[in-house]
C-alpha cells in the first residue's frame, strides 16, 4: 500500500519533470504556433508575447487569482487612436472553463494572434480591430488547465474548479483521486479477465471489447478508471478534486447541488468565476460573447432550462442569423439550443451574461470524434451516418475501430495505450490500457490549426455584426419664428441591435439616449418619428430633449424635435453597446 | 500587537461610553439604532470574552457594519465540535422589533448558561442596517433597500427622485389628488381609508394616489427613483426572483446577503436557523402548494434522452429506475449519482415543504399555541406574513436542509367583528370537522361561509357539498385552500389590515398611527391632500409594549433549539463468534426530537451522514466498513451498525465513535473480550 503510494508519487513527479523540461524548451514567439497545445504557463507567456509585440493595440490585465493562487489574465485588443475601449462594441471571448477542455484556450489565442498579425495587412480585420474592443481570457479554469497537463488524467477529468469537496460524503475530502498505476501520465482503464464478464475481445481489433450476447461466454470485466481504493471504502477514484463546475456557478438561475451537480455552495463561489464576473461587469460595452468548450461540434445558445421559456423571437432572430452562419464557417458543427439539444443546466455562464447583462453569446463545443476518419471515398459512401458526437461521448462510440485506425496511421499510436498487465492491490492480475488523456475530446495536434482557425472566423463574423451606428441629421427646417424642426436618423447597419430585446423587456439598464441641447435653444417637443410620410410623431411628454431608444439590427430609428431659439444645437447619441455619435447643426 | 491595539481602542471606547461600562443590561423601553446595536454587541463580547466573540461579517454600502455575535463554549476554537443555532434578525431592515428580540435573546442566554453549554449560538441582530437606520432618521420612511445606488427608472440619473416630507410632519405618508382618471375613492363608512374603485359595482374613482414627494427629475413620475438598492431579505438563492425593483440582480448580489451565506457555508456546524422578522414558522408551518415540482417517483424522460436509452418517453419512471437503466449505458469508470442524473434530466428544485417535515412543523406549532396561552400572548392578531421568494428562511430550509424557523413578534390586533363568537368558520375549525359535519351545516351557512372567506361568486354551496360527497374535496383540503386565500376585504371594502391599523391607532394610540388628510399646495400637482398610515405602524408596537412581547416570545427560540437532533451511541454489544472473530453491534441513537436530518436535508444531500468509525490496534475488520455512514436517524430513533472483527489477541479494546457536525458526536470504548 505504502510502497505503491510512493511509486505513484514518483511517477507523477517524474512525468511532471519530463513534461515540464520538454515544454520549457518550446520558444514562444509571435506569430504564435498552433501545432501543439500550450501549457498554462505557456498560455501566459503567449499573452505576454502578444502584448509585447503589439503594445499599442493590446493591454494585458490581471483579472484575478484562482483557488490555488494562479493568475488569470485577459488581453484587451483596442486601437486607442479610433477611440476609448469602453466606447466601442465589446466582444468577449473565453475558453477552458473546464480544466480539461484545453483547445478552447488555443481558439482564443489563435483569434488574438490572427487579428493582431493581420491588422493593417487585411482590410476586413483592420476594420473590426478599429471598430471593436476585444476582451479575451483564453483560460478561465487556470488551475484545471495546469493540473490537466501536470497530473495523470483521462480526457474528461480535471474539469472542476479546485474547491475541495467531499464528493462521497464520508467526512473526508478529496481522498480518493485516480492513480496513474503504470506511470504513463494517463488515467486509462482497468480490465480483468473474467469468464463471467459481460465483454469479449473484438474479433476485428483485439484491443477493443464488445458486449457478449446472451448465452455467450464472457472474457472481460471492466473495473473502471485506473486507480486504487485510496481510502479503503470499497470504491475507486470516487472523491477526487472538486467537484465544482465553473460553468454552473454563475448568478442566473443558479440551483443548489442536489438540483445541479457541480453548482458550488452559492453563485459566484469560485474565486476566478467571481473575478471574471467583476471583470465583465466593469465593461458594459460587451455586447457579443463566445465561451469555448469541448466537445461535440456545437454552437450552443440558451435557454439552458425549459422552465425559463423561449427567448424573445427578436433575440432568436439575431441568434439564428449568427448561429447559422457559424454552421457554415465550421462544417459539421450544429447550431443548437442548450436544454433542448443537449441537457438542462443551471447557473451557466452564457445564461447569466444574456439574461442578467443582455449580452448575446454562444458556447462553442469544439472537437468532433467523427472527424477522426480513416476511410476512402468509396468506404465513406458505404458507411452509416456519422455518429452523434454528444451521444458517442456519453455512450462510447461504435466507431472506435475506425478511430483506432486513425490512431495507428495518422498519429502513430499516440492516442491509445495498448493493454498491459498490472498487479492491482485489490483486483490482482489486471490489464491497463485505453484512450489517453490527449485523445477523445482533443484534436490531434495536426488537426488543431484548421479547428482553431474556423472557430476564430466565427468570432470574426459575429464581431462584424456588432452594432454599427450612424447618426444623420437629415432636416433642419424653420417652421415658425425662431422655431425649427430637426429630424434625425440613427441607423444600425449590422445584425446585432444596440440593446437586446430581453434587456429592453426586463429593463436591465437604460436604453440608448439621444439628446438635443443648445445654449440658446430649447427643445419644446421631441419624439420618435413613427411615420415620416404622414409626419406622425409620438412626442415624449416630459424632458423631450432626452430620448430613449434602441436601434434594431439592420434597422433605423428616426426622431423629430421642435426647437426654439438660435445658434448651435448639439445632437448626441450614446449607447452602452454602440458607442457615441455627435452632430452639431446651426439654427439660422 | 494587533490585540493590544484593539484592546487600547476598546479601552478608549469604554471611557467615552460610560453608560456601557456601568451596566451591561439593555433596557427594552425604546428601539435601538444600528450604532447602538453595534455598540451593545461589542460590549457583550468584551465583557464575556470566554463565552462570546464578535464576527464582523461585512460593511454595507451605507458604511454600516454587519456584526454577528457568537455565544458558546467554543468561542476560542475556529473549528467547532458542537452544533450551532443561527439566528438572523431584521434582514428586511423594516422590522425594528426583530432586532430588539435578538438583543433580548442574547441577554436571556447570558442569564441561562445552560442554553449554550453544549451548543454555539450565532446571533445576527441586524442583517440590513442601511434600511434599519431609516427608522431612526427624519423624515420617517419605511424602505427595505440597502444604500447601494440603483437606477430604478433606467433613465440618465441614479437615485435622483426620492420622497420628500412636504408637509413637514417628519413622516412620509401619501398624497391623494383629485383626477379624472383617478382609481381610488374613500370608503363611505371610513373616509380616512381608500379603496380601489370597482366598476363592476358601479363605483367610480376620484383620486390618484402618490407617495409624498416631488417629481425631482421632471419626468412626470413621482418618487420613482429614490436612494437605495436592494432588500437583503429577498436576496437569497431559493426561488430568487429576477428582474424585480428591489430584489437585486441575482441572489447574494449584496455584501450583506453574500457574507451571511459565506459565513454559514464555512460553519457546517449550523444545524438550525431562526429568522426574526415578518414570518412565523413557529406559529404557521411553511406553506406548500407551489406548482412545478418534480415528482421523483413519476419522471418523464425527455424524448431525445429517452430514445438514446431506448425507453418510452410517454411513460413515467422513478429516479431509481432511470438510474438502473442508465448505469449499463455509461462508459466504464464513469460514476453517476442521483444528483447528477436529476440535473441532467432537468428535474429542478423542491419547492414545497416535504410532508415528513411538515409533521414536526405542525406539532411544534400546536405546542407553541399552547405556550402562548400560558404567557397570555394568544390574542387574535393579524397573520404573520408568508415567506417571500428569495427569503433567508426558505433558503435555510430548502438549500441548507436544516430545520428553519422564524418568528414575528407583533402584528396589529384583529378588529373584533360584530359577528357572534364561535359562529365564524376558521381554517382551524374546518380542519377538525369531518365532511359530514360540514355538510350538516346546511346550504345557507355554507354559502355565508363561502362568501365571507372570499370564494368567487359562482362557487355555491351545492357544488361544494357534491365535491365533498364524491370525494373530490375534503375539509382538510378546504382549510388549506382558505389559508392560501387573500384576506377577505371588510364589509365596507376596507383592507382589514388598514382597518386594524385605524382601530388600534384610535383606541390605543390616540390616533398617532394615522395622519389625517390635509390640504397641501403641491408644486407640480397643485391641490392635493397629504395623509395616511404612519410608516411602521403596521409592524412596530409602541416601545412600551415591547418588553412584555419579547419576554413572552423569545424563550420559545431556546425551547425549539432544545429539540435539535442529538446523535449518540446508545448501546454496544460484542458477541464472540470463535476463532478470534467477534460481531460488534453499535446502536446509534438520535435522542433529540427532530430527525437527523430533515427530510429536505436528506433530499438535498447537504447534511452528511452520521459517520461511525472504529479505532484502535490489534484488530482488523472482516466485514463492514472503516467508515460506516448512516444517512438518516429519525427523532427518538436508533439505527444499528455491525462489523465482524478479528482480534489478534485477547482483551483488545477499541474505540467506536459517531460523528456529525450538526448533531453532536459520541464515542465508547469497547472491549472485545478474549478469543475462545
Amino acid at each position: 500500500m505504502k510502497k505503491t503510494f510512493i511509486i505513484l508519487i514518483l511517477a507523477i513527479i517524474t512525468t511532471g519533470i519530463i513534461s515540464h523540461s520538454l515544454w520549457a524548451q518550446k520558444r514562444i514567439t509571435v506569430p504564435l504556433r498552433f501545432d501543439e497545445y500550450y501549457t498554462y504557463a505557456e498560455v501566459v507567456e503567449a499573452l505576454k508575447a502578444l502584448n509585447k509585440a503589439f503594445p499599442k493595440l493590446t493591454k494585458l490585465d490581471l483579472v484575478g487569482k484562482s483557488e490555488e493562487g494562479r493568475e488569470i489574465y485577459a488581453l484587451t485588443v483596442n486601437n486607442a487612436i479610433t477611440g476609448p475601449a469602453l466606447e466601442k462594441p465589446g466582444v468577449y471571448v473565453d475558453g477552458n472553463i473546464h480544466g480539461n477542455e484545453i483547445q478552447a484556450g488555443e481558439v482564443a489565442l489563435y483569434f488574438l494572434n490572427y487579428i493582431l498579425t493581420k491588422y493593417e495587412k487585411n482590410d476586413e480585420i483592420t476594420k473590426i480591430v478599429d471598430k471593436n474592443t476585444f476582451y479575451v481570457i483564453p483560460v478561465v479554469n487556470v488551475d484545471g488547465r495546469a493540473h490537466f497537463f501536470e497530473d495523470p488524467n483521462t480526457s474528461s477529468t480535471g474539469r472542476s474548479l479546485r474547491i475541495p469537496k467531499d464528493d462521497d460524503r464520508d467526512g473526508l475530502v478529496n481522498e480518493d483521486f485516480p492513480d496513474d498505476l503504470d506511470g504513463d501520465g494517463n488515467i486509462c482503464l482497468m480490465r480483468k479477465r473474467d469468464p463471467f464478464g459481460n465483454l469479449k475481445t473484438d474479433p476485428v481489433d483485439p484491443r477493443l471489447m464488445i458486449p457478449v450476447k446472451p448465452g455467450e461466454k464472457g472474457e472481460w470485466t471492466m473495473i473502471g478508471s485506473e486507480g486504487i481504493d485510496n481510502d479503503g471504502d470499497g470504491r475507486i477514484n470516487e472523491d477526487s478534486e472538486g467537484y465544482v463546475d465553473g460553468n454552473r456557478n454563475w448568478g442566473y438561475d443558479w440551483a443548489p447541488e442536489y438540483v445541479q451537480a457541480g453548482a458550488g455552495d452559492y453563485p459566484f463561489s469560485g474565486l476566478g468565476i467571481k473575478a471574471i464576473a467583476d471583470y465583465i461587469l466593469e465593461r458594459p460595452n460587451i455586447c457579443m460573447l463566445w465561451a469555448f468548450h469541448n466537445s461535440g461540434g456545437l454552437i450552443v445558445r440558451g435557454p439552458s432550462t425549459k422552465a425559463q421559456g423561449s427567448y424573445n423571437p427578436q433575440d432568436v432572430a439575431v441568434y439564428d442569423y449568427l448561429g447559422k452562419q457559424g454552421e457554415r464557417i465550421i462544417p459539421g458543427y450544429r447550431y443548437v439550443i442548450g436544454f433542448k439539444d443537449m441537457y438542462t443546466t443551471y447557473g451557466d455562464f452564457t445564461e447569466w451574461t444574456f439574461m442578467c447583462l443582455g449580452i448575446y453569446g454562444y458556447v462553442g463545443e469544439l472537437f468532433m470524434s467523427s472527424q477522426e476518419t480513416f476511410r476512402s471515398i468509396e468506404e465513406a459512401k458505404k458507411r452509416e451516418s456519422a455518429p452523434d458526437d454528444l451521444m458517442s461521448m456519453l455512450g462510447g462510440s461504435s466507431f472506435d475501430r475506425e478511430r483506432l485506425q486513425f490512431n495507428d496511421n495518422l498519429v502513430q499510436g499516440e492516442l491509445y495505450r495498448p493493454w498491459k498487465p498490472y498487479k492491482h492491490p485489490t483486483y490482482g492480475d489486471i490489464e491497463i490500457g485505453g484512450w489517453t488523456k490527449m485523445s477523445s475530446r482533443l484534436s490531434a495536434p495536426f488537426m488543431l490549426k484548421d479547428m482553431v482557425h474556423r472557430n476564430a472566423m466565427a468570432i470574426v463574423f459575429s464581431a462584424k455584426h456588432t452594432p454599427e451606428v450612424a447618426l444623420d441629421v437629415f432636416e433642419v427646417k424653420e417652421v415658425g419664428k425662431n422655431l425649427y424642426r430637426i429630424r434625425t436618423r440613427l441607423t444600425n447597419s449590422k445584425a446585432i441591435p444596440t440593446m437586446s430585446y430581453h434587456a429592453q423587456k426586463v429593463k436591465l439598464y437604460p436604453e440608448d439616449m439621444l439628446t438635443v441641447t443648445g445654449q440658446n435653444a430649447q427643445v419644446l417637443a421631441g419624439g420618435k418619428l413613427t411615420n415620416i410620410f404622414r409626419n406622425e410623431t409620438s412626442y415624449k411628454k416630459h424632458r423631450p430633449g432626452l430620448q430613449f431608444l434602441t436601434i434594431p439590427g439592420f434597422g433605423k430609428v428616426e426622431h423629430q424635435f421642435l426647437v426654439s431659439g438660435k445658434g448651435k444645437v448639439t445632437i448626441k447619441y450614446s449607447s452602452r453597446h454602440a458607442g457615441k455619435r455627435e452632430k452639431t447643426v446651426e439654427l439660422k | 500587537m494587533k490585540q493590544t491595539k484593539l484592546f487600547i481602542i476598546f479601552g478608549i471606547w469604554v471611557l467615552i461610553c460610560p453608560a456601557w461600562a456601568a451596566q451591561n443590561q439593555l433596557k427594552f423601553d425604546r428601539y435601538h439604532t444600528p450604532q447602538e446595536i453595534d455598540a451593545a454587541l461589542a460590549s457583550y463580547a468584551s465583557q464575556h470574552p470566554d463565552s462570546m466573540v464578535l464576527h464582523k461579517l461585512t460593511v454595507t454600502p451605507g458604511k454600516r457594519s454587519v456584526a454577528m455575535i457568537e455565544i458558546g463554549p467554543e468561542v476560542k476554537n475556529k473549528k467547532k465540535s458542537l452544533p450551532a443555532v443561527l439566528v438572523a434578525a431584521n434582514l428586511e431592515g423594516t422590522i425594528p422589533i426583530s432586532s430588539e428580540a435578538a438583543l433580548y435573546l442574547i441577554q436571556s442566554l447570558l442569564e441561562k448558561p445552560d442554553a449554550y453549554k453544549d451548543k454555539t449560538w450565532y446571533i445576527l441582530p441586524l442583517g440590513n442596517p442601511d434600511a434599519a437606520a431609516k427608522y431612526f432618521a427624519k423624515p420617517l420612511i419605511m424602505d427595505a433597500r440597502n444604500a447601494r445606488p440603483h437606477n430604478d427608472d433606467k433613465d440618465d440619473q441614479t437615485d435622483e427622485d426620492g420622497v420628500e416630507d412636504l408637509n413637514g410632519d417628519g413622516l412620509i405618508t401619501s398624497m391623494r389628488k383629485k383626477d379624472p382618471q383617478g382609481q381610488w375613492l374613500p370608503i363611505p363608512g371610513e373616509p380616512r381609508l381608500m379603496k380601489r374603485a370597482d366598476w363592476a359595482k358601479g363605483e367610480k374613482g376620484i383620486y390618484k394616489l402618490y407617495s409624498e414627494g416631488k417629481d425631482n427629475d421632471g419626468d412626470g413620475e413621482y418618487n420613482e427613483d429614490g436612494p437605495g438598492g436592494v432588500n437583503i431579505g429577498v436576496n437569497f438563492p431559493h426561488l430568487f426572483k429576477f428582474f424585480t425593483k428591489d430584489g437585486g440582480p441575482w441572489a447574494t448580489s449584496e455584501v450583506e446577503s453574500l457574507n451571511l451565506v459565506k459565513f454559514i457555508v464555512r460553519h457546517r456546524e449550523i444545524g438550525m436557523t431562526f429568522v426574526l422578522g415578518a414570518t412565523n414558522f413557529c406559529l404557521v408551518p411553511p406553506k406548500g402548494g407551489r406548482k412545478g415540482e418534480a415528482d421523483l417517483s413519476n419522471i418523464k424522460v425527455p424524448k431525445e434522452i429517452a430514445e438514446f436509452m431506448n425507453i418510452d418517453p410517454e411513460k413515467t419512471y422513478s429516479l431509481k429506475e432511470i438510474m438502473e437503466m442508465v448505469q449499463p449505458l455509461l462508459p466504464p469508470g464513469m460514476e453517476v449519482t442521483e444528483a447528477m442524473l436529476a440535473s441532467f434530466l432537468g428535474l429542478g428544485a423542491v419547492v414545497n415543504p416535504l410532508p415528513d417535515d411538515l409533521k414536526f412543523y405542525q406539532e411544534l406549532s400546536d405546542k407553541y399555541k399552547e405556550y402562548l396561552k400560558t404567557v397570555k400572548l394568544d390574542g387574535k392578531r393579524q397573520d404573520p406574513e408568508a415567506a417571500k421568494d428569495g427569503s433567508f428562511e426558505l433558503w435555510a430550509y430548502y438549500h441548507l436542509g436544516v430545520p428553519s424557523f422564524s418568528m414575528d413578534f407583533w402584528t396589529l390586533p384583529e378588529v373584533k367583528e360584530e359577528k357572534k363568537e364561535g359562529e365564524e368558520i376558521t381554517p382551524e375549525k374546518l380542519e377538525k370537522m369531518t365532511n359530514e359535519e360540514f355538510i350538516a351545516l346546511g346550504e345557507e351557512k355554507i354559502n355565508a361561509f363561502l362568501k365571507s372567506s372570499g370564494a368567487p361568486d359562482n362557487f355555491k354551496a351545492e357544488m361544494v357539498i357534491n365535491a365533498l360527497k364524491n370525494g373530490m374535496m375534503d375539509t382538510k383540503k378546504m382549510a388549506a385552500m382558505m389559508r392560501q386565500m387573500p384576506m377577505p376585504k371588510g364589509k365596507e371594502g376596507a383592507d382589514p389590515k388598514e382597518k386594524a391599523l385605524l382601530a388600534f391607532s384610535d383606541t390605543e394610540l390616540e390616533g398617532k398611527s394615522f395622519v389625517e388628510w390635509e390640504k397641501f399646495k403641491h408644486p407640480t400637482l397643485g391641490d392635493v391632500e397629504i395623509g395616511g398610515a404612519v410608516p411602521y405602524a403596521y409592524n412596530t408596537p409602541p416601545a412600551s409594549m415591547m418588553e412584555n412581547l419579547l419576554k413572552g416570545q423569545t424563550p420559545w427560540i431556546m425551547e425549539i433549539a432544545g429539540k435539535m437532533a442529538r446523535i449518540g451511541i446508545k448501546e454496544t454489544k460484542v458477541e464472540a463468534l470463535g476463532g478470534g472473530l467477534y460481531r460488534l453491534s453499535v446502536w446509534v441513537e438520535n435522542s433529540g426530537y427532530l430527525p437527523y436530518p430533515t427530510a429536505m436535508g436528506k433530499r438535498n444531500n447537504r447534511i452528511l451522514p452520521a459517520i461511525i468509525t472504529l479505532e484502535g490496534e490489534g484488530f482488523q475488520i472482516i466485514e463492514g466498513k472503516k467508515r460506516t455512514l448512516i444517512g438518516t436517524i429519525g427523532g427518538h430513533n436508533s439505527e444499528l451498525a455491525t462489523w465482524i472483527i478479528q482480534a489478534n489477541k485477547k482483551g483488545v479494546t477499541l474505540k467506536t465513535s459517531v460523528k456529525t457536525s450538526i448533531a453532536w458526536s459520541d464515542s465508547r470504548q469497547v472491549k472485545l473480550g478474549g478469543a475462545k
